[in-house]
């Protein structure tokens, strides 16, 4: 398998926080999902990829270009696609003039190429019909597909996604997965995500992250197989449980260290996550 | 704890849910609840209003033409600005009518207070102590993340972030100058006096470019505005009573000031570098 970015001992500290801990990883082309709590340090690491902020401290390639150096920084940004987690836009701007404006960023120049390129990626995302709306009358759905067209502008090699699904209802998620996949297709995609299903519908590979460093990073079914025998049903919480979770027929779905004769039953892929967060999320939630 | 049957998702977290900011395990239990529970579904419905609605008129009323440039964008082009430039400059958030009526109103007052309470000294102060300001703060509002809200996508752009700095800012310093020109012609009796902003004002705006990458965005143009606001306060308490001009407006404070916009012109061709990467940490 090509790899197409690596990177090793990234670190990275804001103040006495350690937002990246020694990251190191090796994608390749698909779709792979970053998964993780808040405060894991997923955006951070995306951002880094992405060469907004530099890395205290460790190295990254990407598609063979090291952006240590100005030259290949810019190199690297000329194969790069970014969809920011909270994507900014001008809301005057219509979403053609939006993407334009991106493309014109992304050194297209000519003003011919740069609208029929324009035109693709909208017309790709499926905003086609909608290019002369301001941005400010798009649902939020409709943004966040503006955003990943001026992300597609020039056909980047490595697309970095920074929690693309969040905000959306079920069925603008259900497009936008489809949208990934799609643009997952001969490129290194980066999809960092709260959502398990997100990894489970759209990603050959998934690294969990926790406290600025990668906790996992193997295939979804190695992730799920994490949790065999450690996931069971019963009406209470157990001492034993990492987490636990009420299900349809108002039963608690648990994991961890099941109880002696637990009713176990088949792990899934949140399953697998939650074991290895170790029962982090659901502190998180808690708190 | 509750029975099977008798548990519904929380109304909070059915907001939540709606907004899409539920987060699991909580989410993974409202998924599940929510296949199996008509009135869950019915206060989901209620809870997540009618953007969807909206989004379908939408599209049936969207124009299908490609969009036609503003009268910002047209009158650049008209002028001969290549036009894959002029949609930066029409991205450069003070570029914009707000922020140019603003510029007006300080300049028509400050000229206003000028003409009215006269200038003893010779010198019309207020005015000659704002202007140099205007372009400062309007160099500083067309860059950087608080102010600019694409700067995350437009930071990681090949597009070199020096580059877009220097179009933005010789646009804004054009038109900051100009306006401040136009606030000179009210005050012709003062004659080349009255132009003795403009070197400050390069000073200034040089200064604040060339401390950013040192102290960031917000906080060096705002040094160097406090440091301007102290310089002239310190002029005005030593100057003897009925002593000319403030230091700075003199023959010798305009050598200085031309001075510094020409040493900050050359700091910040050397830290040019350091504009390729966002300042702040989030």
């Amino acid at each position: 398998m090509t790899i197409t970015v690596s990177a090793s001992g990234l670190s990275l500290h804001y103040g006495r926080t350690r937002a990246l801990d020694e990251v190191g990883l090796r994608l390749s082309p698909g779709v792979t999902g970053l998964l993780g709590p808040n405060g894991a340090g997923k955006t951070t690491l995306l951002r880094v990829l992405a060469t907004a902020v530099p890395a205290d401290r460790g190295a990254f390639t990407v598609l063979g270009h090291d952006p240590g150096t100005v030259r290949g920084r810019q190199e690297v940004r000329r194969r790069l696609g970014y969809l920011p987690q909270t994507p900014g836009f001008h809301p005057d701007f219509t979403a053609f003039a939006f993407v334009d404006y991106v493309a014109v960023l992304k050194e297209l120049t000519d003003r011919r190429a740069r609208h029929r390129e324009v035109r693709r990626v909208l017309e790709e995302v499926g905003l086609g019909d909608v290019r002369g709306r301001r941005i400010k009358k798009l649902s939020g759905g409709m943004r966040q597909r503006v955003a990943l067209a001026a992300a597609l502008v020039g056909d980047p090699g490595f697309l970095v996604l920074d929690e693309p699904t969040v905000g959306l209802d079920p069925e603008q998620r259900m497009r936008f997965r489809e949208l990934i996949a799609g643009a997952g297709e001969g490129r290194t995609v980066l999809l960092s995500t709260h959502q398990t299903e997100d990894v489970a519908m759209l990603c050959r590979r998934v690294l969990v992250m926790a406290a600025g460093s990668v906790r996992f990073d193997g295939t979804p079914a190695e992730l799920t197989a994490r949790a065999a025998g450690r996931v069971w049903r019963s009406d209470r919480r157990d001492a034993g449980a990492k987490a636990g979770w009420r299900t349809g027929t108002g039963e608690f779905r648990q994991v961890g260290d099941p109880p002696e004769g637990a009713e176990l039953v088949e792990p899934t892929l949140e399953d697998g996550y939650l074991l290895v967060l170790d029962g982090a999320v659901d502190a998180e939630v808690a708190a | 704890m509750t029975g099977h049957g008798d548990w519904h998702v929380p109304d909070d977290d059915l907001r939540a849910y709606a907004r899409g900011t539920l987060a699991p395990p909580a989410l993974w239990s409202a998924d599940a609840h929510l296949a199996a529970c008509a009135r869950c579904r019915a206060g989901l419905a209620e809870a997540a209003g009618p953007v969807d609605v909206d989004a379908g008129w939408l599209r049936l009323d969207a124009e299908l033409d490609a969009p036609r440039a503003g009268w910002c964008e047209g009158l650049l082009v008209r002028l001969g600005v290549p036009d894959h430039v002029a949609r930066l400059l029409t991205a450069t958030p003070v570029l914009r009518r707000s922020w140019l009526g603003a510029v007006a109103a300080v300049l028509a007052m400050s000229v206003a207070a000028v003409l009215t309470t006269g200038a003893p000294d010779g010198s019309p102060t207020l005015f000659l102590a704002l202007a140099p300001l205007l372009p400062l703060a309007g160099v500083a509002l067309s860059y950087g993340p608080a102010m600019d809200p694409t700067y995350e996508i437009a930071v990681v752009a090949p597009l070199h972030g020096f580059r877009l700095l220097m179009i933005r800012t010789v646009a804004v310093l054009a038109v900051g100058i100009g306006l401040n020109g136009l606030a000179t012609l009210a005050l012709p009796a003062y004659g080349l006096r009255a132009l003795a902003w403009l070197l400050p004002a390069l000073a200034l705006t040089g200064a604040g470019l060339a401390l950013t990458p040192r102290l960031g965005p917000v906080a060096a143009p705002a040094a160097v505005g406090g440091g301007w606001i102290a310089l002239l306060l310190a002029a005005e308490a030593a100057r003897e009573p009925g002593g000319g001009p403030l230091a700075p407006f003199t023959a010798a404070g305009q050598g200085v000031c031309a001075g510094v916009a020409v040493a900050a012109a050359g700091v910040l061709f050397l830290v040019r570098d350091r504009f390729d990467r966002s300042p702040s940490a989030h």
